[in-house]
């Protein structure tokens, strides 16, 4: 599983970075630091860690793509039932399509994967969905996002019938070519398990994920 | 005898005057004491002394002051057909000559006009300047015929001779010529003289203007920078102070919020919210921030459509002012002004 991560990775960047050329309008490249909370099956299972990321952007005309990887690593809560922590490394790609001015088409994928494998719930999935946004201000730009996670697969078998991305993004140019980044990602997934054939039961997923950062303009 | 006397008085005092605004003293002595006998009154002295002086050598300007001289005795003598015969002599010596009616008696200025309407001649043939490009514009001049006659008006410079206008005429006439050769070129510059020919029967006068004629550029236009009454308008704009960005970072934020709410799993119970606060508190701010700020300037569309179909216009009348310079370059201006009289024109 953590071997599929990596190549998903690789092909997200090797897409952006191969598109630049044609995308050449304005392309985004920058760290993040991100701190993030997982919550899985039950109440008493959670995590809270810090990391670091890096995303990538690219914009020509209607057409922007964008990827997100962040690497963070979990520890368990204060009154956590879990023992240990674990270390999730989470790819994030989008390709959107401005349908106006302040609303576009998006489609891509994601994929988390834990390391050890089976302290935590691998999870990739196709995310279809839309994105608004709007300039509040000069150079600075507010997003909200809501995506379908579609045809999700976990490391630790299962379905879910209804899973949700949500985003909240701001981008605010802080001098000349250098942008400063805040972002808000929500996934609940809807989990179901049928453990040795004896009937389905939930084991819902949910993280929260903000990442801070700084990216340069080309 | 004395009454006789008072009227020849009379007339003389109406005709003095005429006599008293000649331009310069007689070179005649003769023609010198004739004025001087009709001054004193002395019309038979003053007709005898006129006629002997018109049998010596004169000049042209005396011999028409001699008979000048003479249709103002014979007035005064009441001998009406020498007198009329006196003035026909002298406006075929000086067609130009005019009597001011307001100092002259109506006796001798109906007898001036009278000998005016019996001989034919050309008179007070006049050329203003004018300035015009080259097929674009003519010369005026006009005249007077005394009688009908065939009047011929030519242009003429050495061999050259260019007709103006052809018609049977009289009275004053007004024509136009547009200084142009056969070909539509325009004239040559150089001296050209304007002939006036006017034939009736076995009568004939002609009368000339000498004039020259320079060829000079025409002038061409300057490109147009702007249009008269028409400015460009500035092509940005400064958006009022609003709510709308802190609005907008509440709307999203908001968003956020009551989707993380509304999808928290009841049977993970709720969670800090600690990124949600995070981003959303940065986005509140910053909102805040851009609320305070003075905006930035944004395109005024209305004002840049404006400023394309300004300069349209603009690059569009400079491309006819450029066609029609090429056509200025390509004509010749004329100047015409008219020359002094040589003595003795006409005839």
């Amino acid at each position: 599983m953590r071997g599929t991560g990596g190549r998903a990775a690789l092909v997200v960047l090797a897409l952006a970075l191969g598109a630049r050329p044609a995308l050449a309008q304005q392309v985004t490249l920058g760290p993040q630091f991100v701190l993030a909370s997982y919550r899985e099956v039950t109440s008493g299972l959670r995590y809270q860690g810090t990391g670091i990321g890096g995303a990538l952007s690219a914009r020509y005309r209607r057409f922007s793509a964008a990827a997100a990887v962040s690497r963070v690593s979990f520890d368990p809560t204060s009154g956590s039932s879990a023992d240990t922590g674990f270390t999730a490394t989470q790819v994030d790609a989008w390709l959107a399509y401005d349908v106006a001015a302040y609303a576009s088409l998006e489609a891509g994928i994601t994929h988390r994967g834990a390391d050890p494998e089976f302290d935590a719930q691998s999870v990739g999935a196709v995310r279809v969905g839309a994105r608004a946004f709007s300039e509040i201000g000069a150079g600075a730009t507010m997003s909200f996002r809501a995506d379908y996670l579609a045809a999700p697969h976990f490391s630790g078998g299962g379905r879910a019938p209804v899973s949700i991305d949500l985003g909240l993004e701001l981008d605010v140019r802080l001098a000349g070519r250098l942008h400063g980044t805040a972002g808000y990602e929500f996934q609940r997934i809807d989990r179901k398990t049928n453990p040795g054939g004896t009937g389905e039961i939930d084991a819902p997923i949910e993280q929260s994920l903000a990442r801070a950062g700084l990216t340069v303009a080309f | 005898m004395r009454r006789s006397r008072l009227l020849l008085v009379l007339a003389a005092g109406f005709a003095k005057p005429v006599l008293a605004q000649a331009p310069a003293p007689s070179q005649n002595a003769t023609l010198r004491q004739a004025l001087q006998a009709y001054d004193n009154v002395d019309f038979a002295r003053a007709i005898a002394l006129a006629r002997r002086a018109l049998l010596e050598r004169m000049s042209g300007p005396d011999q028409a002051r001699a008979y000048e001289l003479l249709g103002f005795a014979y007035s005064a003598t009441d001998s009406q057909v020498k007198a009329v015969d006196a003035f026909k002599q002298t406006i075929l010596l000086d067609p130009d000559r005019e009597l001011d009616p307001r100092r002259i008696s109506p006796k001798i200025t109906s007898l001036f006009y009278s000998a005016l309407g019996q001989v034919l001649v050309v008179r007070q043939l006049k050329v203003d300047s004018a300035r015009f490009v080259g097929g674009q514009g003519s010369l005026p001049i006009r005249f007077t015929v005394t009688s009908p006659a065939r009047v011929r008006t030519r242009a003429v410079s050495g061999a050259a001779s260019l007709l103006v206008d052809s018609a049977v005429v009289t009275g004053t006439v007004n024509v136009r010529w547009p200084a142009r050769l056969p070909n539509g070129d325009p004239v040559p510059a150089g001296d050209w003289l304007i002939v006036v020919d006017a034939t009736a029967g076995q009568n004939s006068f002609s009368a000339s203007q000498p004039v020259r004629i320079v060829h000079g550029t025409v002038d061409t236009l300057p490109h147009l920078t702007s249009l008269p009454g028409y400015q460009e308008l500035p092509e940005t704009e400064i958006a009022p102070q609003s709510w709308r960005p802190v609005g907008l970072a509440f709307l999203y934020t908001g968003g956020a919020l009551v989707g993380t709410l509304g999808l928290e799993s009841a049977s993970l119970g709720s969670s800090s919210k600690r990124e949600l606060g995070i981003v959303g508190g940065a986005a509140l701010v910053t909102g805040f921030v851009m609320m305070l700020r003075k905006p930035a300037a944004r395109p005024a569309q209305g004002n840049i459509l404006y400023n394309k179909l300004l300069h349209e216009q603009i690059v569009r009348r400079n491309q006819d002012i450029a066609k029609e310079n090429v056509t200025r370059r390509q004509q010749v201006q004329l100047t015409i002004a008219p020359l002094s009289k040589p003595s003795g024109a006409g005839r």
